[in-house]
């Protein structure tokens, strides 16, 4: 019992750090994407790769996996400069279903379904992180670091200009910020802290595949954002929260034959997302009318 | 001949993928509402002629059990989910969070249903017939005249009847729909109508040739968005070429590259589109 809780507690982490990351876009950025999984994905198999071929650092395979990711998310810059809206749900979508295409067949590097196995245990400053307790407080940590710097960054110059832009391009250019570049080191930002997110992911599970990546998990961690209150810094932690907890839930339910689970889960997952967005479309933890 | 029987295959979908885009274009086109369940509406149809055939109803009642199911839903999502969202804000993004939830959740009550695993109807029309060395399926043909047949239909109600007009005032401007005294509430329910009874035909026809998994509905979804910005976002004549066009491009991906890549290969396309020219082939310039 005690170590499924651990387990659940290191979702919880990386699917937090993966939210907030992923809210520095929707949230301050206004910036919509269900490609998120593809950072997520490019952090882990980095972070595998690292770990399999050349030492099981932790460190390193968090910092690689966040610059490969963060460089990485120059793809989604590109469109997120030129189209705004509907059409940037649309380009990420497509960058999304290109992605898994490329997790799947380029077996070379990912191993497609049958993925990378076997990554070893993470070591950190010469200590090996035996005990899931050890990795769940490494994750713990990063997460909290991560949240102390979104949040800092969103308070100063960086993060207020950035929420200018999502609320009126053309009043923040005529002030005269750099919007492209503003726009572009969000992404970088955010997607390299999904990146870091995958490498912790990689360390947890100590197997990747392609099926951590799709197009379900990206609407995954952006119902979590949605869901937990875009914009605001505790939303997304405790929408990833409510979502991994909720199969966890399901389970105790009596008389439910074991092969339903997955599609009454997803049944129960899919009209919460819907029914919210009808009767409180700004997240259980957002603010209400008005802002955003 | 291989590329010929390729060019075949691929016009049979994209007829089909024609048909459902240009309903997805046609609500676009009058309610400005992104229908990110149009897949839903595509499924639902779907399975709603395997139901009537299962319960041996014979084609006819079957084709009427499709046409309920996507009329009721396109309705339904219109009246319980996008109306109160629009009124209440009209958030796009809200919009989208709630159509997905709607697909998650038909995906889940079609697999609870029917099971996860692909569903035919096997019928004599699907069987290939040679024909000069090509292998063309009667389908093939019953694709092309209800596509042309449709569209034909469609042009001219869009044309010359009242309520056509109606609609297509109702893409250029809702103020000047009001102040005529028609119900913008109405044709938005009318726009839903006709363009969820688009999917049917592609619906059924899927069924009968390639069968139908729960998850055709987000493959179905992509399509209509895909073909919808390539075309050009609210033009019909767009969305039609487009969707053949992706039907082609898909098929064609097939003999250059590997199966795995004729999905993707769309959204190289979809993703060169929106970068370079994203108001699509007949589009005009953005206004946002």
């Amino acid at each position: 019992m005690i170590s499924y809780l651990v387990d659940l507690g290191q979702l919880v982490a990386i699917f937090g750090l993966l939210a907030a990351s992923l809210n520095l876009l929707v949230g301050y950025a206004g910036l919509f994407s269900v490609a998120h999984a593809v950072f997520f994905g490019l952090g882990a198999y980095t972070a595998a790769h690292l770990a399999l071929a050349v030492s099981p650092d932790l460190l390193l395979g968090v910092l690689a996996a966040a610059l490969l990711s963060g460089a990485a998310s120059l793809v989604f810059a590109l469109p997120a400069l030129r189209v705004r809206g509907e059409y940037l749900v649309i380009a990420s979508l497509g960058l999304q279903m290109l992605g898994s295409t490329v997790f799947t067949e380029a077996q070379g590097l990912t191993g497609g379904y049958g993925g990378l196995a076997g990554i070893p245990a993470p070591s950190l400053f010469g200590w090996t992180l035996e005990s899931r307790e050890a990795l769940l407080a490494a994750a713990l940590a990063i997460l909290i670091l991560a949240q102390f710097v979104i949040n800092r960054l969103m308070r100063g110059s960086f993060g207020r200009s950035l929420m200018a832009i999502r609320d009126s391009e053309s009043a923040a250019e005529s002030l005269g910020k750099n919007v492209a570049l503003i726009k572009t080191l969000a992404v970088a930002l955010g997607s390299g802290l999904a990146g870091a997110a995958g490498a912790l992911f990689a360390f947890q599970e100590s197997f990747v595949n392609v099926e951590s990546f799709t197009l379900d998990q990206s609407v995954l961690i952006l119902a979590m954002v949605i869901i937990g209150g875009a914009g605001t810094l505790a939303g997304p932690l405790a929408g990833a929260a409510l979502l991994l907890l909720l199969p966890a839930a399901l389970s105790f339910i009596p008389h439910l034959p074991p092969t339903e689970i997955g599609a009454v889960q997803q049944l129960i997952y899919g009209l919460a997302m819907t029914l919210l967005m009808i009767f409180r479309p700004a997240g259980l933890l957002g603010r209400s009318e008005g802002g955003g | 001949m291989l590329l010929l029987q390729l060019l075949v295959n691929g016009l049979e979908s994209g007829f089909l993928y024609a048909l459902t885009a240009v309903g997805f274009a046609l609500i676009f086109g009058a309610t400005r509402i992104f229908h990110f369940a149009h897949g839903a509406t595509y499924a639902l149809a779907g399975y709603g002629f395997i139901l009537g055939e299962r319960l041996g109803l014979g084609p006819l009642a079957s084709l009427g059990i499709a046409l309920a199911a996507a009329l009721g839903f396109g309705l339904f999502i219109e009246g319980a989910v996008y109306r109160p969202i629009e009124r209440s804000r009209g958030a796009f993004f809200t919009l989208f969070v709630a159509a997905f939830g709607v697909v998650i959740a038909v995906q889940s009550l079609l697999e609870l249903g029917f099971g996860r695993s692909y569903v035919v109807v096997s019928s004599p029309l699907s069987r290939a017939v040679s024909w000069n060395g090509l292998y063309i399926a009667p389908l093939f043909w019953i694709s092309l005249c209800t596509a042309l047949l449709l569209f034909g239909a469609l042009a001219l109600f869009l044309k010359l009847s009242p309520y056509g007009i109606a609609l297509r005032a109702l893409a250029d401007s809702r103020f000047l729909i009001r102040t005529y005294g028609l119900s913008e509430r109405r044709l938005a329910r009318l726009a839903f109508a006709l363009g969820s009874a688009l999917t049917v035909p592609g619906a059924v026809l899927g069924a009968l040739s390639t069968g139908l998994t729960p998850s055709v509905g987000a493959h179905i979804m992509l399509v209509s968005l895909t073909a919808a910005v390539v075309g050009g976002i609210g033009s019909m004549p767009g969305a039609a070429l487009a969707g053949i066009l992706l039907g082609l491009t898909e098929t064609l991906a097939v003999d250059v590259l590997d199966t795995a890549w004729s999905e993707a290969s769309g959204f190289v396309l979809l993703f060169l589109f929106i970068l370079l020219r994203p108001q699509g082939i007949f589009g005009a310039e953005l206004r946002r």
